[in-house]
């Protein structure tokens, strides 16, 4: 039968943290994990409309899906945020696959840390920065914020514009990662 | 005079605060809608709603619109004004408006306010009433090459601050001369558009200081007290994130040294109502005065935990004329409280403002735990406001009960929907130094190296719960994948969206 194939189909799943660690579940669906070589049953309560907690080790752990975009999380657990990819076995190879391969990419994006209004842009395309440099003012909740490069290298593209409202994660700069030396 | 009833010139929790006390005095509350929160939770509580969201000026925000305020309160024939904190609240020609239109404005003179608004004449009357000082400019600043000049003489570090400011902005702290004028440049527009005024002045930085800052209450019968100490040390960038009452830093005689010079301040510009004188306590336990905030503060309900004195009850009264009902030696300091502000940013990324929808909040309330909030269930966290969600304030006999009853009450308050700061309060209270009252205003910034408190299996049930939700989501598409719409639960506030 069809509905048997399906069981058969390997459900293993992997939740992959931004530190590269990855965490490998069975069958989630079955709400056992493997801890310290036993398995353990998660204890998963859910609440529709309202929390959601885990029962682990006597502790209640409250449990919110805070973003979900395809197989990108953001899980929010006692107060604190973890992003992760969930990954089948599959997808996790072709995922390191390319990684590999994407090593070499430099242009690095500025983006924008909350959102809020420019207030100055410091720097203009072919600008040299270092690391460290403030580049954009931003304006938050009443605070003037200096937004600095992360990298040294040449601004390649500006792409707001004094006054301009933003919105967390927008793109502020561009820039060509690199020593500044070389000019041409 | 009796006042009967009172607008309140703000928003949010501090609005429904204000409205308790004033139902408990059978006062009539009126508050100000506006079209940023149609649906808030202080509108409700209030007895009166005053419309302003029928039309909005971007440059001139509803609740900083003086004359609209005023026309309002004549119209209504309302008799006070309580401005809350923030906003009006240390607006000079705000309350000589009330004054003028023979409105009780409950706080401080008009004069009170420009004189302790203007930082460069606070520090003048503070040094004819004796109060130990910084040092540092003796008015406000020209420009950066003046100020260049008085830091190289005075020595850096050095912070930059706005003469008519408060609450950190317009603030810069200066290490090296050549950040000078950049600094200068920041703190300039920084101060012109929080206050309307450009004018900066500098001082000589204490380091590693505590603030420590005097509750005061005074009469307009020329009686003052102080309702000791409040210790802010825990901030960020100026802004700060727990209070606790008392300081573990103080004993009794400091407490009444700091006290009479809080006392002295307020003297000097005839001051009545409620206010708050705000020190620098350096490690060899000198003080040096820093300001006095005309106005109810944020943190003033871990006062109100050890004295048992509602203090905006007390505004009220000293408006009304009434004397103060207790002397210096009544005032008794009963136990420890501590107030944890609970912000909708995001801790783990330099604490950015988290706006949204909060889907659910909720605590649990005994005779420890005091929770002053605006908002509730489907409340929207606005960009046009601060990002308070929540102050919790914890109450004990003992420091170490009240840090115990803490880490209770933390782990029962529940929000769901935005990010918050209850997982920086968790790290707070983990850590040994904070637990032993050993710290600073550089507590953030040098001893809680981690802002954020994870335990040790979280990362993996957070995994896990990615993992089985996906999981689930694929199960659901395979079993039945014409449900997926109605399964989903729309909360109404949602589809209030969507319908728009």
């Amino acid at each position: 039968m069809a509905r048997e194939a399906k069981k058969k189909k390997s459900t293993k799943l992997i939740a992959l943290s931004t530190t590269n660690k990855a965490y490998e579940f069975k069958n989630p669906l079955e709400k056992k994990i493997k801890y310290q070589g036993e398995q353990v049953e998660i204890k998963l309560h859910e609440d529709p409309d309202g929390f959601s907690y885990i029962v682990w080790k006597n502790k209640k752990y409250m449990l919110d899906v805070i973003e979900k975009n395809q197989n990108r999380y953001t899980i929010m657990i006692n107060g604190v945020w973890h992003s992760f990819t969930v990954e089948t076995p599959i997808s996790l190879k072709r995922r390191r696959f390319l990684e590999e391969q994407g090593e070499s990419s430099s242009i690095v994006v500025i983006e924008a840390p909350m959102p809020g209004k420019i207030i100055d842009i410091l720097v203009e395309e072919g600008s040299e920065i270092k690391e460290g440099e403030p580049i954009i003012i931003l304006e938050a909740m009443k605070m003037q914020n200096e937004i600095s490069s992360h990298v040294t290298g040449i601004v390649k593209s500006v792409e707001v514009k004094k006054n301009d409202s933003v919105m967390k994660d927008d793109v502020l700069i561009e820039i060509q990662k690199g020593s500044t030396s070389t000019s041409s | 005079m009796k006042i009967k009833s009172l607008l309140i010139a703000k928003r949010g929790e501090i609005a429904i605060r204000i409205i308790r006390t004033a139902r408990k005095m059978g006062i009539r509350s009126y508050v100000i809608k506006t079209i940023k929160e149609p649906n808030a939770w202080y509108l409700e509580e209030a007895d009166e709603i005053i419309d302003f969201s029928e039309w909005f000026d971007d440059n001139l925000p509803e609740f900083l619109d003086i004359e609209r305020i005023i026309g309002s309160v004549k119209k209504h024939k309302v008799d006070a004004i309580h401005p809350g904190y923030g906003f009006l609240a240390e607006n000079p020609d705000f309350a000589r408006r009330c004054e003028e239109e023979k409105i009780i404005f409950i706080g401080p003179s008009h004069d009170a306010i420009y004189r302790m608004g203007n930082k460069t004449i606070a520090i003048d009357l503070a040094r004819k009433n004796n109060v130990p000082l910084l040092g540092g400019s003796p008015g406000t600043l020209a420009n950066a090459e003046e100020a260049r000049k008085i830091a190289n003489e005075i020595g850096y570090p050095v912070i930059l601050k706005a003469a008519a400011g408060g609450g950190g902005r317009g603030m810069r702290v200066v290490e090296k001369e050549k950040d000078l004028e950049r600094m200068f440049t920041l703190a300039t527009n920084e101060a012109e558009k929080a206050f309307n005024n450009p004018d900066l002045f500098l001082e000589r930085f204490v380091r590693e200081p505590r603030h420590i800052e005097f509750q005061i209450l005074a009469d307009q019968h020329g009686n003052v007290v102080h309702l000791g100490e409040r210790e802010c040390s825990i901030q960020r960038k100026h802004q700060k994130l727990l209070e606790e009452s008392p300081s573990p830093a103080l004993d009794r005689k400091l407490r009444n040294k700091m006290g009479e010079a809080a006392i002295n301040i307020a003297k000097s510009v005839n001051y009545y109502s409620a206010g708050t004188v705000e020190f620098l306590l350096d490690a060899d336990k000198s003080f040096t005065f820093m300001e006095m905030n005309t106005r109810i503060q944020v943190e003033h309900p871990v006062t109100e935990m050890v004295t048992g004195i509602d203090l905006i009850e007390q505004m009220i009264l000293i408006a009304e004329g009434k004397k103060l009902a207790f002397t210096q030696e009544e005032i008794k300091l009963n136990g420890w409280a501590i107030e944890w502000r609970i912000n909708a940013e995001d801790v783990q990324s330099g604490f950015s403002p988290s706006l949204g929808t909060i889907e659910k909040i909720s605590w649990s309330e005994n005779e420890h735990v005091r929770v002053d909030t605006g908002v509730r269930d489907g409340s929207v966290i606005t960009p046009y406001y601060d990002s308070m969600i929540a102050k919790l304030i914890v109450h004990a006999e003992t420091r170490e009960k009240a840090l115990q009853q803490s880490s209770l009450a933390i782990r029962k308050f529940w929000i769901k929907g935005t990010k918050t700061t209850l997982s920086f309060c968790r790290a707070v209270l983990q850590n040994s130094n904070f637990r032993k009252g050993k710290f600073n205003t550089s507590f953030l910034s040098k001893e809680l190296k981690i802002h954020y408190q994870a335990e040790p299996d979280e990362v993996m049930l957070a995994a896990f719960f990615a993992t089985y939700d996906y999981a689930r989501g694929i199960h659901q598409f395979e079993e039945k994948p014409l449900q997926i719409e109605k399964s989903k639960k729309i909360a109404p506030w949602i589809l209030n969206k969507r319908l728009r």
